[in-house]
């Protein structure tokens, strides 16, 4: 993990945004950036059925929508 | 009277020094000279102005049902490859007792995506229960040697049934499991396989993904008790932090029981570009303790797939796309045919027509694409078409009911310049190659190939001798396969003769040749003359021989 300190504390994980990668099993996947309250950005990897279950829930139509939204929505797609 | 002499070839003997001109003299399966070979054979084979080596090792294979009704592993023989290790990530076709068997071919169909057919009694006789059965049925076949692990999750499934699914041991099952790997160990498995990550046909955990630290603890001791056998693990390898932490995990069990251990895969990624190295520094700090913890990387890059059928992360920052391709399929497919949809998200994708988007991408074959499209590029089809990149995605995929799959070629562990160094970092195991799984996805072949051509001759991050020392002595090291991997008088004769000018992995391609006409990707390979197995031409001249010379590497 590391350190960011431009980005002011939130009183929860947020989502920084995303990137996409290459899985294992030649499928895309999304890798999660996620602030967490104490300043640690960290990383979670999604396949396909939760990416789009997390952008739904995110009411969102594309990966750039994702930064700022809570960390919650990724639950709610499991 | 030798059996075969290979006659003028730079010989590089897989201790990673220079290469010397000798001829190499094989009788009764093991290499009888090197030198200057005087003396009558049965078989001469020139080999001037190519590279007599080792036989390649593959510690990462899943060829254990395929090695049932063929027994050269096509095509990895063609590769140069002499040597497999079947029996990965907790998953072997032995032991298993006939009444669990539909369990264990759902989990091999999940991972490896081998059809039904290959698990029917046309190919699979089922002969056996033991591990001592499962090579009895195969050895025979065997053009290619097998050095089997046994799987922890049929371990699992023989001593507990349906509760090895469910909860933990207890200590009497362990101890069950103790004796049961210790006969499969006596009986030919070369060591113990376990998975922190895969799931069976049903989308459960598989067994071994229920043990607690203390079985596992216990399956190492008899790993060490039996000479120090290999333990492969398949960690949490989505997430570094977890991967670390089984590296941790994996050197306590190296230390306490003094066997070596491996892990795969390991990726490197531009989304995460700091996994890798970070993994790669804990296990030389592991190494420095005395631990060993092979992490195992694969040289070829990942190549991405995806269809309008399956909605694909791939597309997910084009807003009209991901409205269109999250509906249900039959809804999906009439939006795709109203062309006013179709306009706005072609416009999704810029103003050159998604060209720069779409245009690099292979049209793969093996589904309803047409033949004339398979493995060519997009934007040459969009524009044999007379369309734009994105509006040729859009109607092949339509014409081809949605079947129609693309490659985006090298979507990840594609850097050379980061991914060179990290291959020949003395402590990086070359391997993963996963060869005999993901069937219908990509090839898993190949791999010896790309190390020459990518990173020798491309890149130069090795010499010819320290490729060859990387896939042939260290993996016989690591592997404690002492007869295999160098070319030394009394080692079993396992040789490749190829010309390192041109050995190289072809166009991966798509071929019905499973059971059941069943498809896979594969790629043939070039640049490879002849191959021998124990002293026998297993391919030579770009054709399989009839020799059977393969052996379980006991």
């Amino acid at each position: 993990m590391t350190t960011d300190g431009e980005v002011p504390p939130a009183p929860e994980a947020i989502l920084m945004g995303a990137e996409l990668a290459a899985g294992h099993d030649g499928q895309a996947e999304m890798v999660l950036r996620i602030r967490y309250p104490n300043g640690v950005v960290g990383s979670v990897l999604l396949d396909a059925a939760a990416g789009y279950a997390l952008m739904r829930n995110c009411n969102i139509d594309s990966l750039d929508g994702l930064a700022g939204q809570s960390w919650r929505k990724i639950l709610e797609g499991v | 009277m030798y059996d075969l002499i290979i006659r003028n070839g730079l010989v590089v003997d897989g201790e990673g020094e220079a290469g010397v001109h000798a001829d190499v003299a094989v009788q009764d399966g093991k290499i009888a000279m090197i030198g200057a070979v005087t003396g009558e054979t049965r078989r001469t084979i020139d080999a001037t102005g190519r590279i007599v080596a080792p036989g390649f090792i593959d510690p990462h294979t899943h060829f254990d049902a395929q090695l049932l009704w063929d027994g050269q592993a096509r095509p990895a023989l063609e590769h140069g490859v002499t040597s497999v290790i079947p029996g990965n990530c907790s998953l072997s076709l032995a032991p298993l007792r006939a009444a669990d068997r539909d369990i264990v071919v759902g989990m091999f169909q999940q991972i490896e995506e081998m059809p039904p057919e290959a698990f029917t009694k046309k190919y699979a006789k089922w002969t056996w229960e033991d591990f001592a059965g499962y090579c009895a049925a195969i050895e025979p076949g065997l053009a290619i040697n097998v050095a089997p692990l046994v799987g922890h999750s049929v371990i699992r499934l023989w001593v507990m049934g349906a509760d090895a699914q469910q909860r933990a041991a207890t200590g009497a099952e362990i101890a069950a499991m103790q004796a049961l790997l210790r006969q499969c160990l006596r009986d030919g498995a070369i060591g113990l396989s376990t998975s922190f990550v895969d799931m069976d046909a049903k989308g459960h955990p598989v067994p071994s993904r229920f043990a607690e630290f203390k079985e596992l603890d216990a399956l190492c001791q008899v790993l060490g008790e039996e000479g120090g056998r290999m333990l492969q693990v398949v960690p949490e390898f989505y997430d570094a932090d977890i991967t670390i932490a089984r590296i941790d995990q994996l050197a306590e069990l190296s230390l306490a029981h003094n066997i070596p251990t491996t892990f795969s895969p390991v990726f490197d990624s531009a989304a995460t570009p700091h996994s890798a190295p970070r993994i790669l520094a804990r296990v030389a700090e592991q190494f420095a303790r005395g631990a060993r913890v092979w992490p195992q990387m694969q040289t070829r890059p990942i190549d991405i797939s995806f269809s309008l059928l399956n909605p694909s992360l791939y597309l997910a920052r084009l807003p009209r796309w991901v409205r269109i391709l999250r509906q249900p399929l039959e809804q999906r497919i009439a939006a795709l045919e109203d062309a006013e949809t179709r306009k706005t998200m072609i416009a999704d994708c810029g103003p050159d027509g998604g060209e720069a988007l779409f245009g690099n991408l292979v049209v793969r074959g093996g589904d309803k694409a047409p033949a004339a499209y398979a493995g060519r590029r997009l934007g040459d089809i969009a524009r044999e078409r007379g369309e734009g990149a994105a509006e040729a995605v859009l109607n092949i995929s339509r014409e081809g009911g949605l079947d129609v799959a693309f490659l985006a070629a090298n979507g990840g562990h594609h850097a050379t310049d980061r991914i060179g160094p990290m291959l020949a970092n003395p402590l990086v195991h070359i391997g993963a190659s996963d060869g005999g799984a993901h069937l219908a996805s990509f090839s898993t072949y190949g791999d010896t190939g790309y190390l020459f051509s990518e990173f020798v001759r491309k890149s130069g991050d090795f010499t010819l001798e320290q490729a060859v020392k990387k896939i042939t002595a260290d993996t016989a090291d690591i592997w404690g396969l002492k007869d295999r991997g160098r070319l030394k008088p009394g080692l079993a004769a396992d040789i490749v003769v190829f010309d390192a000018d041109t050995i190289a992995r072809l166009e991966e391609r798509p071929v019905y040749d499973l059971p059941g006409d069943g498809m896979r990707y594969i790629r043939s390979a070039t640049g490879v003359d002849v191959v021998v197995v124990n002293g026998a031409v297993a391919y030579a001249d770009g054709a399989y021989t009839e020799a059977r010379s393969g052996a379980i590497c006991r």
